[in-house]
């Protein structure tokens, strides 16, 4: 009986010219998506490649130079465009791609692709994801106003009653078929980014990529099952198919246009991002109260540490003061560990403040589903903030890694020398270059988005059994 | 097969059928006539079980419906006065899939074709989409479905309303026929005319109660007609 009903329901939608128009509408929004972030990630991907092996010539190319300066020159961490941000951008068109590695400052990512962008392309949302999570409601609440209410409208609950169908049956069949129409159209779609992301990454693993897209297709599954209950509860209780399209059509422009919008907002208001000099002031404080006195033993346990560091072995402080090193080395080593420290705690005070604003609009999610399958879906494809964060911490490393080295030179080979050593040509290939490889897992991003993919699960287990309460009461007569 | 002890339904203060005694055997046609409101669809409802009594009780082929409304539903078929079809199916998709519910799946599609036929839906007719059909087409598509359903009774709610003549001709010529087939039919109407033709009883109803219950074959036209304008015209709701 049940494969009776759903066979039922799709011959109807693919004879519903309204439907058949959605589609259509979806399918030529993906397309172009689909055609133009696949255009500007192998641009991007091509740029960075480029970009990373011209930087690398560069630093190479330094010849005799005074380390400081190398180090002020420094070196630019590039960040490889995820694979699946084909499918969602998420927040990487609003965030730099380039970090500069320079001494004594943690600089933030620059370069955004937004402020590059057509002024035209900032009117929609034409990502993959985007037209997917606004429209795929907008295709089930259309398809899903009249479930119940055209069969009242129409008298045809009678006839399925006095047919032997139970409100059951009937619910079940109508819940299967209305999502898996939206089950079918993400899948497709997330199929075709998945391989285009696949066949269009130079940078990216193929299992990762596979896995992600496996997540995203669970995610969009959930969002789908949600809307069909929200659909199906409103067609249940609405008097006409018009008043329940209506009703539908207003939760949809709510809970997909308007309120990620407002949740955004009120969470940017409740915990107000700093802009760039209240930022920086913050750095400069936290860098000044970090500064140890002069001569205080945690000087000179920072001093041990540093020069520990640099001859390979444990040394004592008596021996710190007997060994020939280049002070003046010693000193900006000293104190680009004192400074990292601080841009380490301001940053972590900076990324507190998104997670503050993420969980208010995971609080919002309990209002609309699309917010948490925002986040999921940005998430599992490795463009949110969170991936971000994760280059950057990354660059850090490098950052260290690189000034450290260039201090711990000077500070052993040019004793007595001060700020006139040169570092020889060939030293600069003794510095590592940035690989940012593997990029964020997809387990690193399952644990930062799985909040959301329980919230959409949370919305089935709401949507559904209030959805079965209201077709439970159907009346035939 | 049909049987209605002391059938009532009030709506608030209103009856609206009180006491109605009833009984169709199979292979009769009882017709039921009155005014707007007179009872005829509510008790037709509660026959189907969209309504429950206020008191006594409607029986199906010995199940009664408030109690077992599965077990009765499954003998009955309905056709109201606007056959519940889905627009975007043909005829026999509509049929496929009301039989498939009913649990007839093991009728194959040259069976079901030979239900439409038997109704007089023409075969080049079946493959076409209901929203395109008259409403002569699907009432045949209706009793199609109660055909293929084996169903052991037939209620019919103003099925002749809007039908041509001819067309009308044709549907009661088929009740007939399915009649024969010992299947039991009751059907709520205003035409006097096919009533007399096609029914073994005629009851006339007025204000919720049946006043008379008369054998068709002991009237003639124009008795029935008088019969049924002096209940009508008579000022007391009992006579």
């Amino acid at each position: 009986m049940l494969g009776a009903i759903v066979a039922k329901e799709f011959t109807e939608y693919r004879r519903d010219g309204l439907v058949l128009a959605i589609l259509g509408l979806i399918g030529a929004l993906i397309l172009v998506g689909l055609l133009s972030a696949w255009a500007t990630h192998v641009e991007q991907e091509q740029q960075v490649l480029r970009s990373q092996a011209h930087d690398q010539e560069t630093f190479l190319r330094q010849g005799n130079k005074p380390s400081h300066s190398a180090a002020h020159f420094g070196r630019m961490a590039y960040k490889p465009p995820a694979a699946l941000a084909v499918f969602d951008a998420g927040a990487s068109p609003y965030l730099g791609q380039v970090i500069w590695l320079e001494a004594h400052r943690q600089d933030p990512a620059m370069f955004r692709p937004a402020e590059d962008a057509p002024e035209l392309s900032r009117l929609a949302d034409l990502s993959v994801a985007g037209v997917l999570t606004s429209l795929l409601p907008l295709l089930i609440f259309v398809i899903g106003a009249g479930a119940f209410a055209a069969e009242r409208e129409r008298g045809t609950i009678r006839q399925l009653m006095l047919a032997g169908a139970g409100i059951g049956a009937v619910f079940r069949g109508k819940l299967i078929a209305l999502a898996s129409v939206a089950v079918l159209v993400s899948t497709l779609v997330i199929a075709a980014s998945t391989a285009v992301a696949i066949a269009s990454s130079e940078t990216t693993s193929t299992s990762d990529t596979l896995a992600r897209g496996a997540g995203l297709c669970v995610g969009f599954a959930a969002y789908a099952f949600a809307c069909a209950g929200i659909a199906l509860f409103v067609s249940a209780r609405a008097l006409t198919r018009t008043a329940a399209l209506l009703t539908l059509l207003t939760i949809w422009g709510v809970s997909t246009l308007a309120l990620p919008r407002i949740a955004a907002s009120v969470g940017e208001l409740m915990y107000p991002t700093p802009d760039g000099p209240a930022f920086w002031a913050q750095v400069a404080e936290a860098t000044r109260a970090a500064r140890p006195k002069r001569g205080s033993a945690e000087l000179r346990g920072i001093e041990r540490l540093v020069v520990s560091r640099a001859i390979g072995r444990e040394i004592s402080g008596q021996e710190v003061a007997s060994l020939q090193l280049n002070r003046v080395a010693l000193g900006q080593e000293i104190s680009e560990v004192l400074g990292a420290n601080a841009h380490a705690a301001v940053y972590a005070e900076l990324y507190a403040i998104y997670d503050r604003q993420r969980r208010v609009r995971r609080a919002a999610s309990i209002l609309s589903p699309t917010i948490a399958l925002m986040h999921w879906s940005s998430g599992i494809a490795g463009t949110d903030l969170w991936a971000h964060g994760h280059f950057a911490l990354e660059a850090e490393r490098q950052r260290q890694l690189i000034i450290r080295t260039l201090n711990e030179d000077m500070m052993l080979n040019g004793a007595h020398q001060g700020y006139e050593y040169l570092a020889s040509a060939d030293f600069w290939r003794t510095v590592p270059d940035f690989e940012y490889g593997p990029p964020p897992s997809i387990r690193f991003s399952m644990r930062s988005a799985l909040p959301d993919l329980l919230l959409l699960l949370a919305w089935i287990v709401l949507a559904i059994p209030v959805a079965w309460l209201g077709a439970r009461r159907q009346r035939a007569a | 097969m049909l049987k209605a002890e002391n059938l009532s339904r009030r709506f608030g203060e209103r009856w609206a059928l009180r006491d109605l005694n009833l009984e169709i055997a199979a292979g009769e046609i009882q017709c039921l006539l009155g005014a707007n409101g007179a009872g005829k669809t509510t008790t037709i409802n509660l026959f189907l079980g969209f309504l429950e009594p206020t008191a006594g009780a409607a029986w199906v082929n010995g199940r009664q419906v408030a109690r077992d409304l599965n077990a009765a539903r499954a003998h009955l078929a309905y056709v109201p006065e606007q056959v519940s079809l889905y627009p975007t199916l043909s005829g026999l998709e509509n049929l496929v899939y009301f039989t498939r519910l009913a649990g007839k799946a093991a009728h194959d599609r040259a069976r079901l074709q030979e239900f439409l036929e038997r109704v007089g839906l023409a075969r080049e007719a079946a493959d076409v989409r209901v929203e395109h059909y008259s409403k002569g087409m699907r009432q045949k598509v209706g009793l199609a479905i109660a055909l293929a359903k084996d169903a052991r009774a037939l209620l019919l709610d103003e099925p002749l309303s809007g039908l041509d003549p001819k067309a009308a001709n044709e549907f009661c010529a088929l009740l007939m026929k399915l009649a024969e087939a010992d299947i039991a039919i009751l059907m709520a109407t205003h035409d006097l005319f096919r009533a007399r033709e096609v029914a073994s009883r005629i009851g006339i109803m007025k204000s919720g109660r049946l006043l008379e219950n008369i054998a068709a074959r002991d009237l003639s036209h124009s008795q029935l007609e008088r019969i049924y304008l002096d209940h009508m015209n008579c000022p007391d709701a009992a006579c």
